[in-house]
Order: structure tokens, then sequence, then C-alpha cells
């Protein structure tokens, strides 16, 4: 076989390596498990929408209206990780985050779809009616405080992974893309909402209501499971290569600390749910996360989640 | 290879070991449904598959242990 010119080989990106690996396996089930909001039906919770107490409405209207503003944030969040895995020449990484952006976008839509056909409302106008305001959040040791991880952290990290690929080394976009990665797969993603679609699918049930919800939160979850953990495995893939970026992950997590160790807000707004259910879990997919990055739990926080002393409420009020 | 998954719901280790990441994900997901009301993701669980040797099925534990 003749020797081929770096220049032109540079252009192909395929290799059997590649093909044979994690998040090209990841990219290739997320072509295989494609859905479509189109195909639900929503009919019955239009229905449902008309039997429930005023009180219930404004409950679960509180929590869907966050998760349509979530996820338009994590649609628009995703960019700079895009440009990142360009510029790391991680082809197999921009391959598996265009089904990623698209996912976000298609979450989005099912929250705009299902707000319009089930409560007649779409125009952000409308919608930002019933945002829940989160109010001071009042933890009476002091200890904590709760900041805006969505709204601040996603797109300062996101900031710090753009600057970096744009004029940084190869190991600054390592560094930034562990920091961000594990802001918006890890935190956001991978701990702190994870009991807030559960509570969704459970009040749900609870109710016997809400079918196409229920569907969609089951559909949405899929897709995030693939989300995280390509998030987590890029995490472990640039720690593994250099374990001084453990150290971002453990920093990115302080610094919200107070988001995951107050209760979950939502059960504020749909009571009668099991609040120790929910800080387990908590505690089980922070775990997890760690596991899925290689990396050590930090025991306090766990502490801290689990300690019943610790039981304040991220406040929230109707808007 | 056999397949280990360990659950790390808070207060719980709880352990299977299956003869592939299929019958893994499954024992992991009744697991968690039926001892923690609750349910752990497809990718969650065979991301944190560790390999061990076929001869440790033997030590496996039922789902509801």
């Amino acid at each position: 076989m003749a020797v081929s010119d770096p220049d032109i080989t540079s252009r192909f990106h395929f290799s059997r390596e590649m093909i044979a690996g994690p998040v090209y396996r990841k990219y290739e089930k997320a072509i295989r498990k494609m859905w479509s909001v189109e195909d639900i039906d929503f009919s019955q919770d239009a229905l449902d929408w008309e039997r429930i107490t005023p009180e219930q409405r404004t409950g679960l209207l509180g929590v869907t209206v966050r998760f349509l503003a979530g996820e338009q944030a994590v649609t628009d969040e995703l960019v700079p990780m895009l440009a990142a895995a360009h510029r790391l020449r991680r082809f197999d990484w921009t391959m598996f985050l265009s089904t990623f952006l698209m996912e976000e976008a298609k979450h989005a839509e099912f929250f705009m779809r299902w707000h319009e056909r089930v409560v007649g409302v779409l125009d952000p106008e409308e919608v930002a009616q019933h945002f829940l305001v989160r109010g001071k959040t009042v933890d009476p040791t002091g200890r904590f405080t709760v900041r805006d991880v969505m709204y601040e952290a996603l797109p300062d990290y996101g900031g710090r992974l753009m600057e970096a690929t744009h004029s940084g080394t190869d190991a600054d976009v390592e560094r930034a893309f562990v920091q961000f990665s594990a802001a918006y797969n890890a935190f956001v993603e991978g701990v702190l909402t994870m009991p807030s679609y559960e509570i969704v699918i459970d009040t749900t049930e609870r109710w016997h209501a809400f079918p196409a919800l229920n569907k969609g939160f089951r559909l949405i979850l899929s897709d995030e499971g693939r989300h995280i953990t390509f998030g987590t495995m890029a995490c472990r893939i640039l720690i593994e290569k250099d374990p001084s970026y453990e150290q971002c992950v453990h920093e990115v997590f302080d610094a919200y600390r107070g988001n995951i160790v107050g209760l979950v807000e939502y059960q504020k707004a749909v009571p009668d749910l099991d609040l120790d259910k929910y800080q387990n879990m908590k505690v089980r997919h922070y775990r997890n996360r760690c596991r899925e990055m290689g990396i050590a739990p930090d025991e306090t926080l766990i502490d801290q989640i689990l300690d019943p002393s610790i039981d304040f409420v991220v406040g929230v009020e109707a808007g | 290879m056999a397949k280990r998954w360990t659950c790390v719901e808070a207060g719980c280790s709880w352990t299977v070991v299956t003869p592939d990441s299929q019958s893994a994900v499954l024992a992991a997901q009744e697991h968690i449904a039926g001892v923690h009301g609750s349910f752990e993701l497809e990718e969650m669980i065979e991301d944190v598959l560790e390999d061990v040797d076929d001869d440790s099925m033997i030590d496996s534990t039922t789902p509801h242990a």
C-alpha cells in the first residue's frame, strides 16, 4: 500500500477502534431509539387537566413550566461541548453530541406541545406567569446557600470552555471540558434533576392521570441516561489521562453544594411525597456519577444529604 | 466473563453477578424498583458493570435480598 499524504488522511476520522468504542455505541443507540413528539397523543391529558383541582394545577404547572424553561436552557448551552469535541479531534464525541443536541431540542418541543395542547399556553408571556420563582433559601444553620445552577453555572462554565477552545492549549480545553461536563451532565442532569423526573412520574401515577406526560418523561429519561453517561465517560477518559482533573469535579459540586443538600423544591409544589426517597436517590445518583467518572465520592456531601437535621427546602413561590 | 453490579443506594450494598450485561440490567432494575421504589436507567447500569470470573455467579444474591 502506498504511503498516504498526512494532510489527506487527516480529513478522515472513522477508525475500527473508534466504531468499536463506547461513545460510538451510544451514538448508534441514540439513532436506534429515535422517537417523535408527533407520535404522542395528548388528548387524555387535556381531559385530565379539566378534572383536577386548582391546587393540583398550580403544583403540576409549576414543575412542568420549569422543565420547559430548563430544556430550552440545556439546548442553548450545549454548543461549547460540541466545539470542544471538535477541537480535541474526537469525532465520535462530535457524532454523539449531534444526537444529544437534537434530543434536548426535542425535549423542549415535548414540553412546548404539552403546554399548548393540554393547558393552552405557549407564548413566553403565557408560560412565564406560571414559573416558580425561587425565593430566599431558608437554611436555619446559615451553612448553605443555593445558587442558580442552570442560569449561572452552565453559562459560566460554558464560557470558560469556549474561551479555552478558541485560545487555550489542549490541556486547557480538557480541564474546562471536565468542569463543564461535571456541571452539566453530572450535577444538573445526573443528580439534581433525577429526583424531579421521578416526582413527576410518581405524581402522574398517584393521580392516575396524564399518560402523555408520563410517557414523555420516560422517553426523555431514556435519552438523558445516554447524555449523562456520555458526560461522565468523557470525564473518566480525561481524568485517566490527567488525574489532576478529578479536583475540577469536586470543585464544581462544592460550589453548588447547597442545591443538592437542600430538599427537592418540587416537593413543596406537589405535596404528600416521601421526602426521604428523593434524598436517598440523590445519594445513589451522586455515587453512581462518581463511579462512572472513576473518582471517589465526597463522603461529607453524602452525610449532609442524608443528615435529617439539614432539612431546609429550597424556597419557591408562584411567580 | 460474568458481570457484577452493586447497588449504591444509601444504606444498601446489594450485589448481583449475572452471565451477561442484559441480565445484569434486568436484575438491577428489578432490585431498584422492588426494594427502593425507584428506577435506574439502562446506561447507568451498563456503564458501571464490573467483569468478574464466571465462578462468582455462585455467590450471587437474589434481586430482593
